[in-house]
């Protein structure tokens, strides 16, 4: 314990929060945490706080009364919590326990003790590993029998089953909420503001909330943030890594939402400032980025794009082949293939989507199989590309294509389809048989 | 003689459950006292014992006096470490002034090894167990009643077969077909109504047919008056909360539903054996009378009862089907969706139900919601085998269909809808009807007969198309030539646009592309 008041001595000589916030890391080798629970017990623990901290933190930086208080409290409670990380029968809830009354300190310490805002990374520190012994905490309990939640008493018509597997981790949510709060509502100038500390638990809270597959609570936060915007530094002023965190959760939020556009906005800025040797983050990035590419701008990734990285290969490499060449069938199996991997990143739905364009690429095909038009005379000697094209011969493109029997009325729903959706330019004659594509763009973006 | 003895003890487990609370709470010492004396004349209950010894043993005080085993017996109660987080620290107080004053006042102080004694918080712990255990004894108890109303209730029967073949008369089958031919005769309307009076109420029915259950209830009431007496002050009103579920006392079948404020109380809820027989009671009247807010309300009761109880079984899972079901029916989405929700749950339990089906009527109401998240989760929560069964494989076909756009496919498969899940499509089948619409509008120049809109949107007729096309503001798109009328689809514009997005826009679905 005295070792830790010297460090905090130390921290607070510096003002170094993040210097400050190890102190109250859960992260030690067992000994240390040994040491440190060994070196007081539960009748002299406040006192040895108090004494050490008086002595090793003096001449102008010495703790006001008020502030010393607070920070016995806030030692007081990381001591418990050591406690029950060291106790073998204790389990990850009663760990999760004392970690939420170390936050509750050291917010109490915000908000009666004048903590200064340079400590914040101490919120971070707490907030992480809360998040962390939730989830150990919902893991245990639901690896366990499920008698243990049967004891809970319930007063809903119906229960909870979400809840009850992710009880713990919402609890979590809503401590990281009053994170959130004191962060947001702080009215002391810029330089001092514990709205520094915004981004970091934005990131924390989305995080979470994407954990318990609660991702829509995550717009909650947005909203509140950009009400608050207003007198909040500005994003590019926070650390990179923040910055970044924020705008993969915004992008893949807007895509969650289907909104493309933005979302590929997002990601791209995201992309853009990722730390290049961050392999996993931009691998992440890019999971999104890529769908969104291809229903914006029906662009796909290169090769060289995805060489270094074998797990987007795998993902991505089989399906672009597919849409860039019109296979039908070969998409059908590429996702298939993927399928279970796709609905776990939640990017199925979208990249099924990928099939209109594989389809456009396969008519566009039989468009230029369908060659030219007789030359006439007096026409400049410049080919006309045939436009009446036969139903029949899409059908066969078709059925060949996807390695099924499709009947004319079928097609022409599809054929539809690209109409309406503007992938091809054109009208279907019914009494005829035959569609008339556009003699100039008759696919769009595609150079015919 | 003996008949009467069994409802004798059926008045006593009540009797003990209403004690209960009181076992694990540890409040006034009075109470004990009493239990104690009740226990100690009724020896069924081994567990009782123990507490028994500890209250009657009340002998005049000595001066106390600390040694020093004692002091580090009350220190280790108070290590962090030792600490149980249910066990509140005033219980744990109490009971270690219980303890150590027993022990002087039983003149053991000294002789009782004080480092091997069990801490406070672990007696309350294992005394709560206890009476865990004790409570399970004599929930176990009815089971003479339950034999006993079995032998008049009608057999249990599957409620639900799907794998019955469907009229090919109708698309859509209904709840009601609750299996005509399994069911017992169904009982003459003479009777209906008498049937569902004596079954709400105990006293008759027990006139008629069983008389020691009359018994059993009169003596409950003589019991009620008893304590509502002067006895009053030491009856807990409901069972502190977290100390696990209630287990329900209610005798009668139905039960209108109200929403809780607070802990149920026993008397209220109904046990899981006569939640059995109102389920039948309610299928046999929904099949009757066909009175939905009626049957709704029941097993909204139904449902608290199970969920206070926490009762998880296959019987909870057939609740939830047989609701789900009636308000599919009655296109009662926001209660079909609270059903399907816990019958997700329950699945994943490993509990026994129409897994197939519901899990295929769980994809078709997130396409109708146009919840892409949800729709997500529904597939990852499909197996490979599953996603080969009739019914989940084509509500899979459903989905992919509209997300791309080939209504050709989507009205085909509307028109060969498994088990209730036409209910669903009926839902959107309008929305998307539009949406072909706004396809056929643009893509087909210069017009279509009629009959194809019919055929493509699976129109009954060519009237309804035409009525379709006419509610929409499309008389001008409507031509007769010689003998056929034909659909002007290259004049129509964006006249079918409005209405489709105002129709996506309702459940909001954004970012169509």
């Amino acid at each position: 314990m005295d070792a830790l008041c010297a460090e905090f001595a130390g921290a607070r000589a510096d003002e170094n929060g993040y210097d400050l916030a190890r102190t109250l890391s859960p992260d030690f080798p067992n000994d240390t945490l040994r040491a440190i629970w060994q070196s007081c017990n539960a009748h002299d623990v406040k006192s040895v706080v108090k004494r050490e901290l008086s002595k090793n933190v003096t001449g102008m930086q010495r703790l006001s009364h008020q502030e010393l208080a607070g920070w016995v409290e806030v030692y007081h409670a990381y001591w418990k919590a050591v406690g029950e990380l060291l106790a073998v029968q204790s389990s990850w809830t009663k760990v999760f326990g004392a970690w939420t009354e170390l936050l509750t300190a050291l917010l109490r310490g915000y908000n009666a003790h004048g903590f200064e805002a340079w400590t914040i990374p101490c919120l971070y520190v707490t907030g992480k590993y809360l998040r962390t012994f939730a989830i150990k905490a919902d893991d245990e309990r639901n690896s366990g029998s499920l008698t243990d939640n049967k004891a809970a008493a319930n007063f809903q018509d119906d229960f909870n089953p979400e809840s009850e597997q992710n009880a713990t981790l919402e609890d979590c949510a809503r401590q990281l909420n009053k994170i959130f709060n004191i962060c947001l509502n702080d009215r002391a100038p810029l330089d001092l503001s514990r709205k520094w500390g915004i981004y970091y638990v934005t990131n924390l809270l989305f995080k979470t909330y994407f954990k318990f597959n609660s991702a829509s609570l995550s717009k909650n936060v947005l909203k509140a943030l950009s009400v608050g915007r207003g007198d909040m530094p500005d994003l590019a002023a926070f650390p990179k890594s923040q910055q970044v965190t924020f705008k993969y959760y915004e992008g893949v939020l807007c895509f969650l939402e289907e909104n493309y556009v933005e979302a590929e906005k997002y990601l791209t800025e995201a992309w853009n400032n990722c730390y290049k040797g961050h392999m996993k983050n931009k691998e992440l990035i890019l999971t999104y980025l890529i769908p969104c590419h291809l229903l914006t701008t029906h662009t796909l990734p290169s090769q060289k794009l995805l060489e270094p990285y074998p797990g987007l290969q795998k993902l991505f490499g089989p399906l672009a082949q597919s849409i860039k060449r019109g296979k039908l069938h070969a998409f059908d199996l590429a996702l298939q293939d993927s399928e279970d991997e796709f609905v776990k990143r939640r990017i199925y739905l979208t990249l099924e989507r990928g099939r209109d364009i594989a389809l456009r690429n396969l008519l566009r095909k039989v468009f230029i199989a369908g060659g030219f038009e007789e030359p006439k005379e007096g026409d400049g000697g410049k080919p006309v590309r045939r436009t009446r094209i036969p139903i029949a011969e899409f059908t066969a493109a078709i059925s060949l294509g996807s390695q099924e029997t499709l009947d004319d009325d079928e097609v022409e729903c599809l054929l539809a389809n690209m109409i309406y959706k503007g992938l091809m330019k054109g009208y279907i004659a019914r009494d005829r048989g035959i569609v008339v594509l556009s003699k100039t763009g008759a696919f769009p973006g595609t150079g015919l | 003689m003996t008949n009467t003895s069994t409802w004798q003890h059926v008045g006593d487990s009540g009797g003990a459950d209403q004690r209960h609370p009181q076992t694990t709470a540890f409040t006034a010492v009075p109470v004990r006292q009493s239990f104690a004396a009740h226990a100690a004349v009724n020896p069924p209950h081994p567990t009782n014992n123990q507490s028994a010894s500890m209250a009657a043993t009340t002998e005049p005080k000595k001066k106390i006096d600390w040694p020093e085993s004692v002091r580090s017996y009350v220190q280790r109660s108070f290590l962090p470490a030792n600490m149980i987080s249910e066990v509140k620290r005033d219980e744990m107080e109490a009971k270690l002034k219980e303890t150590i004053s027993k022990a002087n006042d039983t003149g053991v102080m000294y002789t009782i090894n004080w480092e091997t004694m069990e801490l406070p918080q672990q007696m309350i712990q294992n005394e709560r167990k206890q009476a865990l255990a004790l409570q399970q004894i004599v929930g176990q108890y009815p089971l003479a009643s339950q034999q006993f109303a079995q032998s008049f209730a009608p057999p249990a029967i599957p409620a639900w077969q799907p794998s019955v073949p469907v009229a090919k008369s109708s698309r859509k089958r209904k709840s009601s077909d609750l299996d005509e031919k399994k069911l017992p005769s169904p009982i003459p309307p003479w009777r209906s109504g008498q049937a569902g009076q004596s079954l709400a109420n105990r006293t008759t029915f027990a006139d008629q047919e069983a008389a020691p259950k009359h018994s059993a209830k009169s003596q409950k009431e003589k019991r009620q008056k008893y304590d509502g007496g002067y006895k009053s002050t030491y009856r807990i009103p409901s069972p502190p909360p977290n100390d696990g579920p209630v287990k329900g006392t209610c005798e009668n079948l139905e039960k209108r539903y109200l929403r809780l404020t607070a802990a149920p109380k026993p008397e209220l809820v109904r046990p899981e054996r006569i939640l059995r027989q109102t389920l039948e009671l309610l299928k046999r009247k929904w099949k009757q009378d066909q009175n939905y807010s009626y049957i709704c309300d029941q097993f909204k009761s139904m449902r608290q009862d199970l969920t206070v109880q926490a009762i998880k079984n296959d019987f909870t899972v057939e609740v939830y089907e047989i609701h789900a079901r009636i308000a599919l029916e009655k296109g009662d989405l926001g209660e079909y969706n609270q059903c399907q929700t816990q019958l997700k749950a329950l699945y994943q339990l490993g509990l026994k139900g129409k897994k197939i089906e519901f899990k295929a009527y769980r994809i078709l109401y997130f396409i109708h919601t146009a919840n892409r998240s949800a729709l997500n989760d529904a597939l990852a929560d499909l197996t490979p085998t599953e996603k080969k069964e009739r019914a989940i494989k084509h509500a899979l076909d459903v989905r992919s269909a509209l997300a791309l756009g080939n209504y050709h496919r989507f009205f085909r498969l509307y028109n060969d809808t498994p088990n209730m899940g036409a209910y669903l499509l009926d839902k959107f089948v309008r929305r998307e009807r539009l949406a072909a619409l706004c396809n056929i509008s643009k893509a087909y120049k210069p017009s279509v007969p009629l009959r194809f809109i019919a055929e493509e949107l699976y129109f009954e007729s060519d009237v309804e198309a035409a009525q379709f096309v006419l509610d929409l503001n499309g008389e001008s798109l409507l031509e007769e030539r010689q003998d056929t009328i034909v659909f002007l689809s290259g004049k129509a514009g964006q006249l079918f646009e409005g209405p489709k997005k105002e129709a996506f826009s309702k459940v909001d679905i954004k970012g169509q592309i």
